[in-house]
């Protein structure tokens, strides 16, 4: 990757406005990633954060506003469409299929054929066992055995195995919805070490949390939502408390001095 | 490092333990299997494993078998089918009258019975994935639906009877052999013994390259003994259940039909894409479809194949009793799913297979038969049978609850 493409955001979301019947979600949100970096984004439930990832990931179809993948306007159709531009979704609920193994769910919808039979893929079953241990290897994760099925998983485990799903083809964005919530402490750290080695392997990342000590730990970068809007953005520089109180002020919107036109 | 317990990386037995759980289900089902057979072999002094009654066995099981194929996929995906009985009894009557009346030769007779089927099949599938009704309910209706249908067919001639020798092979026949008449090995089927050898021959030499392949991606396998002892173990059963069909008449062409629709079956769910997607739609249908999995179109090749699969059935059927009935196929729906559920099939879904549900047919057909062979009462048969449904169930539930 040469200098002048790192100096182009990976991301751009521009005056984003989304609608559900009379409430208005997003009110034209900007949104910027750049390269390598990790976005912590915080907001009070309703903020509209989880229909702009969604927005992102191709789930939602805006109103208005436009998308830039490194600099190329897209129109995402699906999410599948999204995912094929390289954009990865970690959901909350995980969306993993517990009776299956972990290569399973690492590949699922995308297995590796060896050849087809007419409308049967023939999966390559030892390629993808051998791809989805070099993956845990590269991130780090320390699981016995790529064919444990995901039921016998802590959920810190799952957690994992959910995230190395994303990294697993080449995404340009990580999108991870909550993914410290319903943790065991220990489990927490684990996930945010995880976290730092992505972005260690330059991965770029928008992590959403209502733990402010767990974006605070992994940002380079904070983006408050309030009511459909941003209302700050900034690089993360405090100490942790008064990151807290920063950040706890906008969200509940004590404080409200961002230059944003209040959009009609 | 995300991990709640360190394991070591290398082989271990507490390893192979976490990563077999699951199979112990499986081993608990054969060794039941083993049991039931000898229990029926001593009490009938040998009778239930002569030649003789193991191939009709054979014969009267297929039809349940190749539903409960069918049926173990669609309970995989989390719905039912209570159609299947009277829809294999009205294609069967489809084809009786086909042949008799219409005079059509059999193979189209045949293709246009599995045609019927798979296009019912898409019905059920259309009313479950595209009107969102109940898969139960769906096929309640079809259950009353296809029963109406049956008599209406079969209204006007009772039960018909069915002259053609060909199609009634396939329930009755066997295949031939090569030189009946030569002195050697007289009174035994020679192309079975031929089939037998090449089927275990074609096993191991499958085991062997597995293994070598699992080895050469550098993941663990079972250690050499325990490998070898299975390998000898299944050649074993292959070639005593070959020995023993040779000595009759052969192998008949409803096994014939039922190894290759198990084999293809089997592999189409452990080995292709569509097979793992209807596992992922069974275990988690969201996320499957967050994952670019069509719900939908993994249902209607579900319930399409259990169409296909319930032609077949009645033809079988059909075939062997060389005649459709107005009551042809009553009760088969629930042997079919007592026999995935005996076979370890989760109600819940996303957990069952194929061999499983075969080796449950395998139970069931074997109890009625055994237990017909002792002249039990059929009060008694039905408690048993119920006995052992359920016991079944309870054993799966408390060895999941076990392994979580």
């Amino acid at each position: 990757m040469d200098a002048e493409s790192k100096t182009i955001p990976v991301v751009e979301m521009r005056n984003i406005k989304k609608n559900f019947a009379a409430v208005q979600a997003l009110k034209g949100v900007d949104l910027r990633l750049n390269h390598n970096e990790v976005l912590g984004l915080v907001g009070d439930n309703a903020a509209g954060k989880s229909t702009l990832m969604k927005v992102l990931s191709g789930a939602y179809i805006p109103e208005e506003g436009e998308i830039l993948i490194e600099g190329e306007k897209v129109h995402f159709t699906d999410p599948l469409h999204a995912r094929r531009l390289g954009i990865e979704m970690v959901y909350q609920d995980l969306a993993l299929a517990n009776n299956l193994d972990i290569t399973a769910n690492v590949f699922l919808g995308r297995e590796t054929v060896a050849r087809q039979i007419g409308p049967f893929g023939v999966m390559n079953s030892h390629m993808m066992e051998q791809d989805a241990q070099r993956l845990l290897e590269r991130l780090k994760i320390d699981i016995p055995s790529v064919r444990l099925l995901v039921e016998r998983l802590s959920g810190g485990q799952r957690q994992a195995v959910a995230i190395a799903r994303a990294m697993a083809f080449n995404s340009k964005v990580i999108i991870m919805d909550e993914p410290t919530a319903a943790l065991s402490v220990a489990a927490i750290s684990k996930v945010l070490e995880l976290v730092r080695e992505l972005k260690a392997q330059g991965a770029s990342i928008i992590i959403i949390s209502h733990r402010l000590e767990d974006i605070y730990s992994v940002s380079d970068r904070l983006m408050v939502m309030r009511n459909g809007r941003k209302v700050r953005d900034c690089p993360i520089t405090e100490s942790i408390d008064e990151f807290r109180e920063h950040v706890v002020a906008y969200m509940i919107g004590a404080r409200d001095d961002f230059a944003v036109e209040e959009v009609r | 490092m995300i991990t709640a317990e360190k394991l070591p990386r290398s082989f271990s037995v507490k390893e192979l333990v976490k990563t077999q759980q699951h199979n112990i289900r499986e081993y608990g089902m054969y060794i039941a299997f083993v049991v039931i057979i000898a229990f029926f072999a001593i009490t009938t002094k040998g009778v239930f494993v002569s030649s003789r009654n193991i191939g009709n066995l054979v014969n009267a099981m297929s039809y349940i078998a190749v539903l409960a194929v069918g049926m173990t996929l669609v309970i995989v995906i989390r719905h039912i089918d209570l159609s299947v009985g009277y829809l294999a009894g009205f294609l069967g009557a489809i084809a009786a009258i086909s042949l008799k009346y219409w005079h059509v030769p059999v193979l189209p007779t045949i293709l246009m019975v599995l045609v019927l089927g798979i296009v019912a099949g898409l019905g059920t599938a259309f009313l479950v994935a595209k009107m969102k009704i109940p898969a139960f309910v769906a096929t309640l209706a079809g259950w009353l639906g296809y029963r109406g249908a049956l008599q209406l067919a079969t209204q006007s001639t009772g039960t018909i009877i069915i002259e053609n020798d060909v199609f009634n092979a396939l329930g009755n026949g066997f295949i031939p052999d090569i030189f009946p008449n030569s002195s050697m090995l007289p009174g035994i089927h020679k192309v079975t013994l031929l089939l037998g050898l090449l089927a275990i021959g074609l096993f191991v030499f499958g085991e062997i390259r597995n293994r070598r392949r699992t080895q050469s991606y550098n993941f663990e396998v079972p250690p050499l003994n325990v490998f070898l002892l299975k390998s000898v173990f299944i050649s074993l059963v292959i070639a005593v259940i070959t020995w023993i069909l040779a000595k009759y008449q052969g192998l008949s062409w409803a096994a014939v039909i039922l190894i290759l629709v198990v084999l293809l079956y089997m592999y189409i769910t452990t080995r292709t894409v569509i097979g793992r997607h209807i596992y992922a739609v069974g275990g988690n249908p969201e996320a499957a479809q967050l994952n670019g999995i069509s719900v939908t179109k993994i249902t209607f090749m579900v319930f399409g194949s259990m169409g296909l699969l319930t032609g077949l059935s009645g033809i079988l059927y059909a075939s062997w009793l060389r005649s459709a009935s107005t009551i042809a196929g009553a009760g088969m729906e629930f042997d079919a799913i007592a026999a995935a559920f005996v076979g370890g099939v989760a109600v819940a879904g996303g957990v069952g297979k194929v061999s499983g549900s075969i080796l449950g047919a395998l139970v069931m057909a074997s109890l009625t038969n055994g237990m017909n062979l002792l002249g039990w009462d059929i009060s008694i048969q039905y408690l048993v049978r119920a006995l052992v449904l359920a016991g079944a169930v309870i054993f799966d539930v408390a060895t999941r609850k076990k392994a979580s």
